[in-house]
């Protein structure tokens, strides 16, 4: 399988926070979810994948190639959407197109005026004056438009209404049809990874905790329940955090079938859905 | 960089307008007041190399747009390129602006034939930058709040320098000494035969300073974190 991004050992130090030893790769042809709660380092992985922020220590390679040695190579086959959607807030949405569609090769500007068409989005509207969904709107057009092969946003679907977010899922997911573009896009919304992600990456406060196919860990992860007396967290196999309430124990695992064979007395077995997955690991007693 | 450039100036144009205007009321003043060429061409120079950096480099700072530039296919010394080649350009047609003002308007007093010699060109170019040098890294390193930090400290140095030279009193006080070099030092630029060595050196001077703002600038915006 080839990959699009290889990130290998990244590592990037603030005050408070560190990432460290990410190492995780994205497979050409299908959509890796970027997943963790709030403040977990996913904004700074993306941020280094566009060599926004300096790297402390690692590698990232996109395409195959070095991604600071062939940094304009690079940025010309990606298409790149922020959070928060930053351009000149008093220009056109023409104007700013205009600026920026000269730096891409394969930019098709009726491929821009028909996605604006299908976003009801006019080329003559005022960045500052859209809602933040038309501005994410406006971003997703820029970055479509010339027919990137990597596809990377940051939050794209945070603050937008269900019915965009729907949308936009569906857009991603028609994209990658070719087999030849790659998405990678971060979230702390579960359901939308759930829905269209091909792969996984759990990050929480700065490390990596699992990064592998979504159908994978939906299988092998559960979450194991049972009455306070009759169960440990240390009794269950692959356990990777717990909580305890009044009368019950939820213990998540990441081996769900030898907690199932381990004969636990009285516990309940559920596949875990990403949503337990991140509350447990990042809000749950994690459990070493 | 053309591309740049051109991103540079749809991205700038509204605010250019805006500065022009402001500096046409301003011009139209000055040249109706002095008919020095010399005051003329440090006042120009000052007011040019001071308002038009200002107004391109620290839009993008309003805008937060750094990241979007920084995230298209070029590298950043050829984002700090399309800055500097972009700022020059504008700040070229501010003074080719100024001296036309001068030369059409009826009231102008300005002397336009003592102002139009090479020497007093090139004077005028390296005042402007030496002051470009300086506002450059600044900005590009820290933004609008990089410059806003640099004149308020610059300020509150001279109000630390007069309050200390009216302490300790005398002609010969340090302020006097700065500001009367300061002033010695445009005289006897503006005053200096116009040989060719000095013609040359003034040309030097002024790639040299330019070169120097480049590479300061370059290293400090490959060290910026977006």
């Amino acid at each position: 399988m080839t990959n699009a991004i290889e990130i290998n050992g990244l590592r990037k130090e603030y005050k408070g926070f560190t990432l460290e030893d990410v190492t995780f790769d994205v497979p050409q042809g299908y959509i890796m979810g970027l997943i963790g709660p709030n403040g977990a380092g996913k904004t700074t992985i993306i941020k280094l994948i566009m060599n926004l922020i300096r790297r402390d220590a690692g590698e990232v390679r996109v395409f195959g190639l070095d991604s600071r040695h062939h940094e304009p190579e690079i940025k010309s086959r990606i298409g790149f959407v922020y959070d928060v959607p930053r351009f000149p807030e008093d220009l056109r949405l023409r104007t700013i197109a205009s600026a920026l569609s000269a730096f891409y090769a394969r930019w098709d500007d009726r491929r821009f005026r028909a996605l604006l068409d299908e976003f009801q989005l006019s080329p003559r509207q005022v960045f500052k004056k859209l809602s933040h969904g038309m501005k994410m709107k406006f971003s997703l057009a820029l970055a479509l438009a010339h027919d990137a092969d990597l596809i990377l946003m940051d939050e794209p679907t945070a603050g937008l209404d269900p019915v965009f977010r729907f949308e936009l899922l569906t857009k991603l997911r028609a994209l990658i049809q070719d087999e030849r573009k790659s998405v990678l896009f971060s979230s702390h919304i579960t359901s939308d990874l759930e829905r269209v992600a091909d792969f996984v990456t759990f990050i929480h406060q700065g490390r990596i905790i699992f990064s592998a196919a979504k159908d994978e860990i939906l299988e092998s992860w559960g979450v194991v329940r049972a009455a306070t007396d009759g169960l440990q967290p240390g009794d269950v196999p692959g356990a990777r955090g717990f909580r305890r309430t009044e009368h019950t124990l939820e213990v998540l695992t990441a081996d769900l079938d030898a907690a199932r064979r381990s004969a636990l007395p009285g516990a309940v077995f559920d596949k875990a859905s990403l949503e337990d997955i991140m509350f447990f690991i990042s809000k749950g007693n994690a459990h070493a | 960089m053309l591309k740049l450039l051109r991103l540079e100036y749809l991205f700038n144009l509204r605010q250019l307008l805006i500065m022009w205007a402001i500096l046409s009321v301003y011009f139209c003043y000055v040249v109706a007041r002095l008919n020095s060429p010399g005051v003329f061409i440090v006042t120009t120079s000052l007011m040019v190399g001071l308002a038009i950096p200002f107004a391109v480099v620290g839009r993008e700072d309003k805008f937060k747009t750094a990241a979007l530039v920084c995230s298209l296919p070029v590298r950043r010394s050829t984002v700090v390129l399309g800055k500097f080649a972009a700022t020059w350009a504008v700040i070229i047609l501010g003074l080719g602006y100024t001296l036309l003002l001068a030369a059409l308007l009826p009231f102008s007093k300005v002397p336009l034939a003592g102002v139009l010699s090479a020497r007093n060109l090139l004077v005028s170019l390296f005042l402007v930058s030496v002051l470009f040098a300086v506002i450059l890294p600044f900005t590009i390193r820290f933004g609008l709040t990089g410059i806003i930090i640099l004149l308020v400290s610059l300020q509150l140095l001279g109000i630390l320098a007069l309050i200390l030279a009216r302490i300790f009193g005398g002609a010969r006080n340090l302020v006097r000494i700065f500001f009367g070099a300061v002033e010695g030092g445009l005289r006897s630029l503006l005053h200096h035969q116009a040989t060719p060595g000095y013609v040359l050196s003034l040309a030097a001077a002024i790639i040299a300073v330019n070169l120097l703002a480049i590479l300061v600038s370059w290293a400090l915006y490959a060290r910026r974190d977006l």
